[in-house]
């Protein structure tokens, strides 16, 4: 397919006045190389957890789209991303997945950089080079923002992009569902246990669309539900809230967040849940408790799957979990997976959840089982030249959206459904989407932020 | 050309010296096989190098001083 005909918001591969999107954006390889360039290389993207790199001189090697990138925490105690890729001849400098140095040396040349990515050591500097090799120039090459939110760590390779936050926008309270402790206290979450790593054959979209809140799939994970694999023994997951609560799709249209959530009435109370161990049980009542007792709405609010664009799944509540859709080819995604817990929970709740935790998600776990057969399968299927003639539908909700949502007093941000009743829509699908087909088509960010152009209109009036 | 000396083993304190025919004492070694950090002891080609610290590329020791 001819690059002139792939740039499609308009041109039908992303249609979103039918609810149509081309199989094109998933299996064609020149639509994926340009993705790097106009989607990865611009946006805010997820590299790591700070619980990951405690002490000075740690580091973890994480990745930004298709390319490893050095999470570390320098000798002065700042935090740090770099390339990793040596100046010299572009060898990575750090071949470990983690730990604690001094220095990243490159073992093909012997350049060597310091945990700030200063260039420190090159081989024959004064008999080869002669001194004359400005080494300011040339250290490694560092992130253009970095941003560290309540433990979490992402950084942009575009100076031009908005901060973290900015870009974040109301999404934040969803995000914070997972950062914030399960009392309601803020930032409590660390990384428990090492980050699940594997590759699956799909193009990274089907996991990120998944995840947008796709609840239409639910009878996948039937067979996780008829086993019990839940912290209560039954189904998948406690969800004693659902008698009670509104289900919701929550979308925000000009940042390309979306998400399911749950709005609790004002005056709820705490349903069981972990039955499988009356000490978490009891744990876990407790914080409700706290967290119902804490200010904001926050506390009214129960998280389920969501996507912060491009590639970060976030899951708030069982299992609590980050998941990062690295791509790899246009027909492999690189998954990694991070699960979380309150950093002062006792060793006991700890323990339990990261059965619960491994036992769904992860390669071996069974409701990712399920989803990785769909994604792996419908990927496949949709590679030969008739099946990319056929579009895939999104049309379901399309209309029905509805903005300042607000029930029983509270008040939900951007394009809502209320899925009670519905039990599905694709408004979170055609929110990715939209929101990736402009990336696609804008050639600066000036031109992806009308939220700015909006206020310095009303300035103006 | 002597053996080659495996840096990694080589202990903070050690005495080696380099090929220039200066002699450093080790004071962090990063175990990457590559880089010594160290500080100069001796140095006939440049005497104001003595008592500085710098880095020590593992094809520049030449012996380990006893």
């Amino acid at each position: 397919m001819p690059m002139n005909a792939t740039r499609g918001y308009h041109s039908g591969l992303v249609d979103l006045t039918s609810g149509q999107i081309s199989r094109e954006i998933f299996v064609n390889e020149d639509i994926y190389a340009q993705e790097q360039e106009r989607v990865f290389a611009r946006s805010w993207l997820f590299v790591g957890h700070e619980s990951q790199i405690p002490n000075n001189g740690d580091f973890f090697v994480s990745r930004m789209g298709e390319e490893s990138v050095i999470l570390c925490r320098d000798r002065s105690g700042a935090v740090r991303v770099f390339l990793n890729s040596c100046r010299h001849r572009g060898m990575k400098v750090c071949r470990y997945d983690d730990g604690n140095a001094a220095v990243f040396t490159c073992p093909y040349h012997g350049w060597s950089y310091g945990t700030d990515g200063a260039l420190v050591g090159v081989p024959f500097f004064r008999e080869a080079y002669h001194s004359e090799l400005d080494k300011t120039k040339w250290g490694l090459v560092p992130v253009a923002q970095l941003a560290c939110y309540k433990g979490t760590v992402w950084a942009n390779w575009d100076a031009s992009a908005p901060p973290f936050l900015e870009h974040l926008g109301e999404f934040r309270r969803f995000l914070d569902l997972i950062l914030d402790g399960w009392d309601g206290r803020e930032g409590q979450a660390e990384l428990i246990g090492g980050v699940q790593k594997w590759i699956i054959p799909c193009n990274w979209k089907f996991p990120a669309e998944n995840f947008s809140g796709d609840t239409y799939h639910n009878i996948s994970h039937r067979s996780v539900d008829l086993v019990g694999a839940g912290p209560s023994g039954r189904s998948r997951r406690d969800y004693n809230e659902l008698n009670v609560a509104r289900k919701l799709h929550v979308a925000l249209p000009d940042r390309g967040h979306q998400t399911i959530t749950y709005a609790l009435p004002k005056d709820h109370q705490p349903q069981a849940a972990y039955q499988n161990s009356p000490e978490v049980a009891e744990y876990f009542r407790h914080c409700e408790e706290e967290r119902r007792r804490r200010p904001g709405s926050n506390n009214r609010l129960m998280g389920a799957p969501g996507e912060i664009f491009p590639n970060v799944a976030l899951l708030p509540r069982q299992p609590r979990t980050l998941a990062v859709w690295h791509p790899k080819s246009a027909h492999e995604t690189e998954v990694w997976r991070f699960f979380f817990v309150d950093r002062d929970a006792p060793q006991q709740v700890k323990n339990f959840l990261r059965d619960y935790y491994i036992r769904y998600s992860g390669p071996a776990g069974m409701t990712e089982q399920d989803d990785m057969e769909n994604w792996n399968y419908a990927h496949a299927a949709s590679r030969g030249v008739i099946a990319r003639r056929y579009p895939y539908t999104y049309e379901m909700g399309m209309g029905h959206a509805v903005e300042n949502y607000e029930w029983d007093g509270l008040q939900i941000p951007g394009r809502v459904i209320d899925l009670t009743k519905a039990q599905a829509s694709e408004e979170p699908m055609r929110n990715l989407y939209r929101r990736w087909a402009q990336f696609m088509e804008a050639d600066s960010w000036d031109e992806l932020m009308p939220w700015r152009h909006e206020t310095a209109a009303q300035a103006a009036q | 050309m002597s053996d080659p000396i495996n840096v990694r083993a080589l202990a903070v304190g050690t005495r080696v010296m380099l090929g220039s025919g200066a002699e450093v004492e080790i004071i962090v070694n990063p175990e990457d096989g590559v880089w010594l950090f160290a500080r100069y002891l001796s140095s006939a080609d440049d005497p104001a190098m003595v008592g500085t610290e710098d880095m020590i590329f593992a094809q520049d020791v030449v012996e380990i001083r006893p």
